[in-house]
């Protein structure tokens, strides 16, 4: 089962995204990215139906980066999040509609970091923590008990630790975890099946 | 139901009374009319033949309806399924050959017309000509060429290719007296014209036997560089 | 290969089953191909589900598309490795056991075969219309990840409609070896390993346990056509021949083909 999670700190977002791209009972792929960048600092996370994921994803990235063309400058997080949901929303009532549910986390360098939840009824929350897919069940739980607004590095202990909940439910395997800052978008090692393991004792 | 067939009892089930749901009532466009379609094809000679039964379900319609059309002087197509759409689809491919023959002053090849039929049965993908299809004729070396279709249009060359209701009976005897499958130690000798048709009878009249959608007459086209050769041989008629 | 067969079933109290060679219900070659049950809804406008169909009376016409096969292709050192089996079936009956399941796109590209046999066919050969317009357009060969993409985008269009293909586009570009799974539900995924089709699972078993980078051409092929044979051995809705292509950097040649019954010959005397 797909997963999405993105968790807010105080000047930064740090999102992570399941590596399994499946077709029925068979795994196709171990190392698929389900992440899309936008921009600079902003990325799209996408799950749900075959197919529809890549295609919206896609043509909302072309559009950010058109707009980024056609105007000089970039859409800010919130923007990205607005015309992400407009598209959704306008294509939910027409004859075919995408189904696929999102995440967009992004640095605004005025408004700082930004999470937004989205999904295919294309209804967007800003949120300071937000998670797709059936992992979600377990790890809000985790977060509405251990997240504090003001967390640093430590979130991406909860992170692991939420992981870590799901790993004996669901047999996902690895996620790729970004972090998003100021700086810009920076990958993070790979959060793999060993890896977890190892981290179970401390967290 | 106005069938009357309930009066016989429904396979045995207990008639529903009670009211159990919505029942849907949709209008089908398609029927079944039966008949078998065989093409075989030898070094200069190519074979179609079917039977001339047209039924559907217990009544048969008609005791003289051949599926085997001519197409070119070296091409026939048998087409057995719904004889409505097989009409319909006979009438579009002479259609289109005309217009062929008027843009390029030439006659398709079979190899042609099959790749032609595909992307015509192609074209309803989604509404589809319920319809079996062989391809017999002479390809451009004068060799002879089958090739058989699905509804959809995907399709290939084969040698020999039984379609239709009773295809399961004659492909297996195919196999072993054409392909030589199944056998140790026989020549693999070139099929002569007069064994191929002797063959085609006698896969009929067994089809006949035991098919109640094949029978009443054999319609055999042979198609050799001279010309198309028909022949009509009586099959049972119960 | 009469894949598509179009079912009658409203005579239902009349012997009907046993007289169309076309028989009903191959529930194991549908699921398994990877196609979700939704897709296989709407197959036609009259069409119910055509996974529910079967012996039920009432006056409902199905149109099955069966895909009972083995494909798969996967990169090595020297390029990629395709396999396919022959055999196509309508219900429990094999319509054909020589089928052709792999698609020559053009000189460097091919495509597999799962699925509707017409639905691959049309479309891959429509593909290789595009590709070439793109050479003429572009001066210079189409990439396997364009081309893939081209394809993943045609079927797209008609997501829901009950298309039915898994196929899987292979060939050799600036990049190297590629290979890319596309289907009708619209995924397309780029990998070093795809086994399709109801057979794939038993493939995939025998790939997994023998696949390693530095194997030689020889090696790979042995691979390959040993994957389908066992395939074709434990599947029933695969069989016929064993059908070997090799993509490399001048483009593909076509390795073998060989009848299944004499690899089981040759498996049974080398064991």
């Amino acid at each position: 089962m797909e997963y999405l999670i993105g968790i807010q700190g105080p000047d930064f977002v740090l999102v992570a995204a399941d590596n399994v791209a499946a077709s029925s009972i068979i795994q196709m792929k171990h190392d698929y990215d389900k992440m899309f960048k936008l921009s600079e600092k902003i990325l799209l996370l996408c799950v749900g139906e075959a197919g529809d994921t890549v295609q919206f994803a896609e043509y909302i990235q072309k559009n950010v980066q058109l707009y980024k063309m056609r105007n000089g400058y970039e859409l800010s997080p919130s923007a990205a999040a607005n015309f992400t949901r407009k598209n959704l929303a306008d294509y939910l009532r027409s004859r075919t509609p995408y189904h696929v549910n999102l995440l967009l986390a992004g640095y605004d360098d005025t408004d700082g970091p930004g999470l937004f939840y989205m999904d295919y009824l294309s209804s967007l929350a800003k949120a300071p923590f937000a998670a797709h897919g059936y992992g979600a069940f377990l790890t809000l739980s985790i977060l509405d008990r251990y997240y504090r607004p003001g967390q640093c590095r430590e979130t991406e202990n909860g992170l692991c630790s939420c992981f870590l909940n799901k790993r004996f439910i669901l047999n996902l395997p690895s996620f790729t975890v970004r972090l998003i800052d100021k700086e810009g978008i920076r990958d993070l090692e790979k959060i793999t099946l060993v890896y977890l393991f190892f981290s179970a004792a401390p967290v | 139901d106005f069938t009357g067939q309930e009066n016989f009892g429904d396979n045995g089930k207990m008639k529903d009374y009670h009211y159990t749901g919505p029942v849907e009532h949709r209008f089908s466009p398609y029927a079944f009319n039966g008949g078998t379609v065989l093409a075989v094809a030898g070094e200069d000679f190519a074979i179609v033949a079917s039977d001339t039964r047209l039924s559907e379900g217990y009544s048969i319609h008609s005791r003289d309806s051949p599926k085997c059309y001519k197409l070119t002087d070296t091409t026939v197509i048998g087409c057995s399924g719904f004889h409505g759409d097989c009409l319909t689809l006979t009438k579009i491919i002479d259609a289109r050959l005309k217009m062929y023959k008027h843009s390029n002053n030439k006659t398709m090849t079979s190899g042609a017309i099959a790749a032609m039929l595909s992307t015509i049965l192609y074209s309803r993908r989604f509404f589809p000509y319920y319809v079996y299809n062989i391809i017999g004729g002479l390809d451009e070396e004068g060799k002879g060429a089958v090739y058989s279709f699905d509804p959809v249009g995907s399709y290939q060359r084969d040698t020999y290719k039984a379609g239709g209701s009773a295809s399961a009976m004659l492909q297996p005897l195919l196999d072993n007296q054409i392909g030589f499958k199944n056998m140790e130690g026989v020549q693999h000798v070139p099929l002569t014209k007069d064994k191929a048709v002797q063959l085609v009878k006698d896969v009929f009249i067994s089809a006949a036997e035991r098919d109640v959608y094949t029978g009443d007459a054999l319609r055999i086209c042979i198609i050799t560089k001279e010309g198309i050769n028909e022949q009509t041989l009586p099959l049972r008629k119960d | 290969m009469a894949l598509a067969s179009v079912l009658n079933s409203d005579c239902a109290d009349f012997s009907f089953d046993t007289c169309q060679p076309f028989g009903f219900g191959s529930e194991p070659g549908q699921s398994s191909l990877g196609f979700e049950a939704r897709s296989l809804d709407g197959l036609s406008f009259s069409v119910k589900s055509a996974l529910s169909a079967g012996d039920e009376d009432g006056v409902e016409r199905k149109i099955e598309f069966l895909h009972g096969t083995t494909t798969l292709a996967f990169k090595f050192q020297h390029g990629v490795i395709v396999a396919v089996d022959s055999r196509a079936t309508a219900g429990s009956y094999i319509a054909s056991q020589t089928v052709k399941k792999v698609i020559e796109i053009n000189p460097y590209l091919l495509g597999t075969m799962a699925g509707g046999a017409a639905d691959c066919s049309f479309w891959e050969r429509l593909l290789a219309r595009q590709c070439r317009i793109y050479e003429l357009r572009n001066k210079e060969r189409i990439s396997v990840a364009a081309a893939s993409k081209l394809l993943a985008n045609m079927v797209y269009q008609y997501k829901g409609m009950g298309l039915s293909m898994g196929t899987m586009v292979c060939g050799w570009d600036k990049r190297g070896p590629g290979l890319y799974y596309v289907d009708s539900e619209g995924n397309r995924v780029c990998g070093d390993l795809f086994a399709v089709g109801s057979g794939s699972m038993y493939a995939y078993g025998v790939m997994d346990s023998g696949l390693r980078q530095d194997l030689n051409v020889e090696e790979a092929c042995e691979l390959g056509r040993r994957a389908i044979y066992q395939a074709t051995y434990r599947d029933a809705y695969s069989g016929g021949q064993v059908n070997l292509y090799h993509v490399h950097s001048e483009g593909w040649t076509r390795i073998s083909q060989e009848d299944v019954l004499m690899l089981h010959q040759q498996y049974k005397d080398q064991a």
